[in-house]
C-alpha cells in the first residue's frame, strides 16, 4: 500500500472509507447521465436514418 | 544528518548562518530554511525522485505560469542546509506571511478553491496533492498561491486522496461554520493549528446543514466515520480496502469544490461594515484628511505600510496609490471582507486585507509556540497608519496611551496617527454609557505619552474637525 505509507500526514482510516463511499454515491448521477447520453445518441442515430413514414408525417 | 560528507562542498555545512524555518518540519521530504537571510527549500533523498518527475512533467511550470504555485529558481546544491539534500531551490520571497485565522471569509474560501483547483489540475496530469494544509497557501499580489512545491506526488491507480481529511479540517469545516453558524467561528483556526476537528464542526453546525448533500457527506458523515473507525478494528486493513478509481476521485474533488463554492456569507449587519460611510466627518474634513494622509505617507521611507483599523481600506488605497504595499488590518471580519472584495474587483495587487484585534494580536502557535509566528514577530512595516483608532484602544479597551505608543514603536519606525479628542461625536458616543475614567485622554496627554517613544515630525489639525493628525519618528 505505498500511497498510504508515503503519506506523511495521517489520512485517517475513517476519512479514507467515507471518501470511497461518498465518491461512489456522487458518481451515480455522473454514470447515469453518461449512460443516458449513450442511449439517447443511439436512439438519435436510429432516428437520423431515413424513414419514409417520418417524412410522410412531417409533411 | 548534519555531519559533513566528504563529497559535499564545505560551505554546505560550515560557515554561513543557516536558520531552519520553525514551521517547516512535518514533511520528512524537505524543508525551508534561510541562509544569510535568503529563503531556500531543500529537497531530501526521499522526496527527490517525485520532485524530479514533478518538474519534468511540466505540471510545476504550468501551475507557476497560472500563478497558482510560487515561482522558484534552482539553487546550487552547495547552498543546502544538510547532507541529505539532493536539490535546493530558491522560492520567490513573500512580502508577508499571513495565517488562515487572519484571513477574511473570502480569502479563506479563495485559498480553499485554489487548493482544489490545483488538485484537479494535478489529477488530470496524473499527480495528486499529498497535503491540503491552509498554511500551504499564502497571498501574493492580492491572490492566493500555493507555496509548498513539495506537496505533489504521482497519483497511484486506485489511491484515495490522503489529504481529504486535512482539506475538510483546514478549509471546509471553518468555512461552513463561518457561513452557516457564525462568522466569528473562523477564530477556531487560531485555537487549533491542525484545523477544526470534524466532530466539533458537526456539533456546532446547525441541524439543517445536513440538508446540504455536500456538508452531510464531507462533514457530518465524515465525522461519524472517523468516530467509528477510531474505535477499533484493523485500521490498516480498512485503509488497504479503500480504493477509488480516477473518475470517482475526480467527481469527489469536483463535489468538494461545488460544496465549498456554495458556501456564501454576506458582510452586513456587523459593527463596522457601514462605519466608513457613517463617521463624523464632513466632506471638507474628509478631503483634508485624505490629502494630509497622502502627504504624510510619502514621508515614509520603504515600501511596507500597515494600516491598523483600516476598515474597508479607504486610506490603505491612498497609501497604495502613493506607491506603498499595504496590509489593511481590521478587527471586523465584515469590513475586512468588504475590503477584500473591493481589492478583487479592482484587481489590486498592493493591498491585503486581514482580520486582527490589535488588543489581542495573533500569538505564536503550534510546536514550541514558534511553528506559526506571532504578529509582532512578523512586524515588517516601514510605517503604520493608525487613523480613527487610538480612541477605540484607549477608551473602548482601556489601554493607557503610553502602552499604545509602546506597541506602535514595536511595529514600525514611522507612525501616522490620528488623535480624536473627547469633544468629537465618535468619542462622545463611546463615553455615552460609561463613566469617564480617562482624565489623561487629552491632546496634551497624547503628545506627552507619544513623546516618550517618538519625535513629532508634524502635527496638523484636520480642517473642519476637532481631530489632529501626527507624523512621528521612533526615537
Amino acid at each position: 500500500m505505498p500511497h498510504v505509507v508515503l503519506a506523511y500526514i495521517d489520512p485517517g482510516s475513517g476519512s479514507l472509507m467515507i471518501q470511497v463511499l461518498v465518491a461512489s454515491i456522487i458518481a451515480i448521477p455522473v454514470i447515469f447521465r453518461s449512460r443516458l447520453a449513450q442511449l439517447t445518441s443511439a436512439l438519435r442515430r436510429r432516428k437520423d436514418t431515413p424513414d419514409p413514414d417520418d417524412v410522410a408525417e412531417s409533411e | 544528518m548534519t555531519s559533513p560528507s566528504p563529497n559535499r562542498p564545505a560551505s554546505a555545512t560550515t560557515g554561513q548562518a543557516v536558520e531552519r524555518d520553525p514551521g517547516s518540519f512535518r514533511d520528512p521530504g524537505g524543508f525551508v530554511f534561510r541562509r544569510d537571510g535568503v529563503l531556500y527549500r531543500e529537497i531530501g533523498e526521499s522526496a527527490f525522485p517525485d520532485w524530479e518527475a514533478f518538474v519534468a512533467s511540466g505540471l510545476a511550470a504550468r501551475l507557476i505560469g497560472q500563478g497558482r504555485l510560487i515561482p522558484y529558481e534552482d539553487a546550487p546544491l552547495s547552498m543546502a542546509a544538510t547532507a541529505d539534500a539532493r536539490a535546493v531551490v530558491r522560492p520567490e520571497a513573500l512580502e508577508f506571511v499571513s495565517y488562515p485565522f487572519e484571513w477574511t471569509f473570502g480569502e479563506l474560501k479563495d485559498a480553499a478553491l485554489l487548493t482544489l483547483d490545483v488538485q484537479l489540475e494535478a489529477l488530470d496530469a496524473g499527480w495528486t496533492l499529498r497535503d491540503a494544509s491552509a498554511y500551504n497557501v499564502q497571498f501574493r499580489h492580492g491572490r492566493p498561491v500555493m507555496i509548498d512545491s513539495l506537496s505533489f506526488e504521482p497519483l497511484e491507480d486506485g489511491a484515495p486522496w490522503v489529504a481529504y481529511r486535512q482539506y475538510c479540517e483546514h478549509f471546509l469545516a471553518p468555512l461552513a461554520l463561518m457561513a452557516r453558524r457564525d462568522i466569528r467561528l473562523g477564530r477556531l483556526l487560531r485555537a487549533d493549528p491542525d484545523g477544526i476537528p470534524l466532530d466539533l464542526a458537526a456539533r456546532l453546525l446547525p441541524w439543517r446543514s445536513r440538508l446540504s448533500l455536500g456538508l452531510l457527506s464531507h462533514i457530518h458523515l465524515h465525522a461519524a466515520a472517523q468516530g467509528r473507525h477510531a474505535k477499533g478494528g484493523d485500521q490498516a486493513a480498512t485503509a488497504q480496502r479503500a480504493r477509488i478509481d480516477r473518475g470517482r476521485l475526480r467527481a469527489l474533488i469536483a463535489n468538494l469544490r461545488g460544496t465549498t463554492d456554495g458556501l456564501r456569507w454576506e458582510p452586513s449587519g456587523t459593527e463596522w461594515a457601514e462605519y466608513a460611510d457613517n463617521t463624523s466627518y464632513t466632506e471638507p474634513a474628509t478631503v483634508a484628511k485624505e490629502n494630509l494622509v497622502g502627504a504624510f505617507v510619502r514621508e515614509i521611507e520603504g515600501p511596507m505600510v500597515w494600516d491598523l483599523g483600516a476598515n474597508t481600506g479607504r486610506y490603505s488605497r491612498i497609501a497604495a496609490d502613493a506607491g506603498k504595499r499595504v496590509l489593511a488590518f481590521d478587527i471586523d471580519g465584515a469590513a475586512a471582507e468588504r475590503n477584500y472584495r473591493l481589492v478583487r474587483r479592482d484587481g489590486r495587487v498592493d493591498v491585503l486585507p486581514l482580520v486582527l484585534d490589535l488588543a489581542n494580536p495573533s500569538p505564536g502557535i503550534g510546536w514550541a509556540s514558534r511553528e506559526r509566528r506571532s504578529l509582532l514577530e512578523r512586524a515588517n512595516a516601514d510605517g503604520i497608519l493608525a487613523l480613527a483608532l487610538v480612541h477605540h484602544l484607549a477608551i473602548s479597551r482601556n489601554v493607557p496611551l503610553p502602552m499604545i505608543a509602546d506597541l506602535f514603536a514595536s511595529l514600525a519606525p514611522r507612525v501616522i496617527v490620528e488623535f480624536v479628542p473627547k469633544e468629537d461625536p465618535m468619542v462622545r458616543h463611546l463615553l455615552a454609557t460609561r463613566e469617564d475614567v480617562f482624565p489623561g485622554y487629552t491632546l496634551e496627554g497624547f503628545r506627552a505619552a507619544f513623546a516618550e517613544r517618538f519625535t513629532i515630525d508634524s502635527e496638523r489639525p484636520i480642517e473642519d474637525s476637532p481631530r489632529v493628525l501626527f507624523l512621528l519618528t521612533r526615537r
